[in-house]
């Protein structure tokens, strides 16, 4: 009888059941192909309103005064280059520490407490990192400088490097570890000779996409980096940058800026996108290393 | 590794020792903005390794990084409080550079521009005490111009502004109403509309706001091909916001030795009242030789053959009276 009950229950519900099931899959499926068709859509956008104004101009000169028509962008996509740079100087050397010896000898509460940090960091508004570099940078100094901005971005980098480097070092197998220490290499030999090289490729990926993070931001640049409509080599003043000059340029009146403006978006975003392909590149050499090929 | 470390190293190194001529940096006021900029892409010119770097931050901004000194020079078109020049470090000059106008420019279906208003209809219209705009008020200075029965929409700057300091400082002069209530700075307390994030931002809103009502510099408004008001003068008559118009503001003004002088609501019969200098903000005693030295060299040029610039961009030049008087104050500054 129990059995019966049960098999008509079964039945009567097969079709809902089987509904809901692919109901559910089908607006999972929707979720994933919005993701796809944002990216699409803006990358067409860019495409549509900004490629007829890149040119060599826009890559070799510098931009016009105010209303006139034509000039480039040379300096902001140089000054965006350098600024990256500075904040590798700045953000990768104590990121990678960091995460080492966060992994490597920390005690479990000071590791905790440090995690926690991190997470804190990560979620303060880039923003707030400009107001930072200007209180400690640049009111010191007086000088809005590249060396501020390079600054604000470099802070902005070492929560992310640190967190990546040092889940990437844990996935070390403690076996290599043991083996180094077992022929009688001191630690430090084993974590630059063992550790590091086997975990390199992911310590990469997590400084490209940190890297690729800080590369569009605007706002720690406003009061640091601060803009420059020339050519500038001195670290101690100021220097355009792609991010700065995309959005004066969008908030002007004139029509011509507007498509300069689309048109450093488009370059920005092939900057962005290079330097998450390096990303890429990294994570499968290390797979490549890890499966021992 | 080893190698890598090494040659990030000479490259720092190296970025570190080239060394421009000479960088000058400055930052302040949206209003004399493209006149700025003409003038510094023209002066790199004639001048090779002598390149100033503008930023329109907006005049409030322009006060705060000057007093800071983390620029070289600042602009406003808002004269500085004796409260802020007291905080500042060292003795400020203010230096006039150009003339300009602020439009009442609005959005009306069929009207164009040279809608006739007063600065009484005006004050009460940013008051909220006018809100239609076929208003019997309105009516009454334009005879046979077609008024909707629309609301008015007013706009005003968001952020800190020199253009909102002289449009209050016109209707602070004109209302004694306004004065009472809202006063005159670089930002107020607006009793009633909408902000915009600088000149630019009003434009914006201006245009996609049917029944809109702001103020802007008059080159935004005539690049934006936004329509405009003639507004009434001390004198009774109707004024275009134009060059000439804005020159005669300055004529029979007596100018104060600092150069901060308001010419709103000038008593020129022939003046557009919403007139005004825009200034430079620079050190009496400057801390850097060079950099003193090239700023005064700008200036000197600025002031005299830089001035053929403004009438393309309409600015008004300056008088030549006041010319002789900034020649005169700048062999005070030290460098």
């Amino acid at each position: 009888m129990q059995t019966m009950d049960f098999d008509k229950a079964f039945q009567r519900t097969k079709a809902k059941r089987y509904f809901m099931d692919q109901a559910i899959v089908y607006v999972l499926f929707l979720c994933a192909f919005v993701l796809l068709f944002i990216l699409f859509s803006i990358l067409t956008h860019l495409v549509i309103n900004g490629v007829s104004s890149i040119n060599v101009n826009f890559f070799i000169h510098l931009p016009k005064p105010v209303g006139e028509v034509g000039g480039g962008m040379a300096n902001a996509i140089t000054g965006t280059l350098t600024l990256l740079f500075l904040a590798v100087l700045f953000g990768v050397p104590i990121g990678l520490a960091a995460g080492i010896y966060l992994n490597e000898y920390a005690d479990y509460r000071f590791a905790q407490v440090v995690r926690f940090t991190i997470d804190v960091m990560n979620g303060i508004p880039s923003i707030v990192f400009g107001i930072f570099a200007y209180v400690i940078c640049v009111l010191p100094m007086k000088t809005f400088s590249v060396l501020s901005g390079g600054f604000a971005l470099g802070i902005m980098m070492i929560p992310m490097v640190t967190r990546t480097t040092e889940q990437f070092v844990r996935m070390v197998p403690n076996q290599l570890r043991e083996a180094g220490l077992a022929l009688g290499a001191p630690k430090w030999r084993v974590i630059v000779d063992i550790v590091l090289p086997s975990s390199i490729g992911g310590i990469m990926t997590g400084i490209m996409v940190a890297l690729a993070r800080v590369a569009g931001e605007t706002a720690p640049l406003l009061f640091t980096a601060f803009g420059n409509r020339f050519w500038n080599h001195n670290l101690m003043q100021p220097i355009a940058a792609l991010p700065l000059q995309i959005f004066s340029y969008a908030i002007s009146p004139f029509e011509d800026w507007h498509r300069q403006a689309w048109a450093g978006a488009i370059v920005l975003i092939v900057v962005i996108f290079s330097i998450n392909l390096l990303a890429n590149y990294f994570m499968n050499r290390r797979h490549r290393f890890l499966n021992g090929q | 590794m080893k190698k890598l470390l090494a040659f990030i190293f000479a490259v720092s190194l190296a970025s570190v020792a080239w060394a421009d001529a000479t960088l000058i940096n400055g930052a302040g006021a949206t209003f004399p903005y493209p006149i700025y900029s003409k003038w510094f892409d023209e002066y790199a010119k004639m001048n090779p390794g002598m390149t100033f770097n503008y930023q329109s931050i907006g005049s409030g901004g322009g006060i705060k990084q000057i007093t800071a000194k983390t620029v070289d020079f600042g602009a406003s078109d808002g004269p500085m409080t004796q409260d802020q020049l007291n905080e500042a470090p060292g003795r400020i000059y203010h230096i006039p550079t150009v003339m300009g106008a602020v439009v009442v420019a609005y959005n009306l279906q069929g009207v164009k521009t040279g809608l006739k208003l007063t600065g009484d209809i005006l004050a009460d219209i940013f008051l909220g005490k006018i809100t239609k705009w076929n208003d019997a008020r309105i009516v009454a200075e334009n005879p046979g111009v077609n008024l909707p029965d629309q609301s008015i929409v007013v706009i005003h700057r968001s952020d800190g502004s020199g253009t909102t300091y002289i449009f209050v400082d016109y209707l602070s002069s004109v209302s004694p109403a306004w004065k009472g209530k809202v006063g005159k700075g670089t930002s107020v307390n607006w009793p009633v509309g909408l902000g915009g994030k600088g000149n630019e931002g009003v434009a914006g809103l201006e245009k996609q706001t049917p029944g809109a009502i702001g103020y802007v510099e008059l080159a935004y408004a005539k690049q934006n091909d936004l329509t405009y008001a003639h507004m009434k003068n001390s004198s009774g008559n109707y004024i275009e916001p134009k060059i000439e118009s804005v020159t005669k503001a300055a004529e029979g003004v007596s100018i104060a030795p600092d150069f901060r002088v308001s010419i709103v609501n000038s008593s020129n019969p022939e003046a557009y009242p919403i007139s005004s200098f825009t200034w430079l903000l620079i050190y009496k005693e400057m801390d850097d030789h060079a950099k003193g030295e090239a700023i005064v060299n700008f200036i000197k040029w600025a002031i005299t053959d830089g001035q053929k610039y403004t009438e393309a961009l309409d600015y008004a030049p300056l008088p030549a009276n006041v010319v002789s008087m900034i020649q005169e104050k700048l062999k005070a500054v030290k460098y």
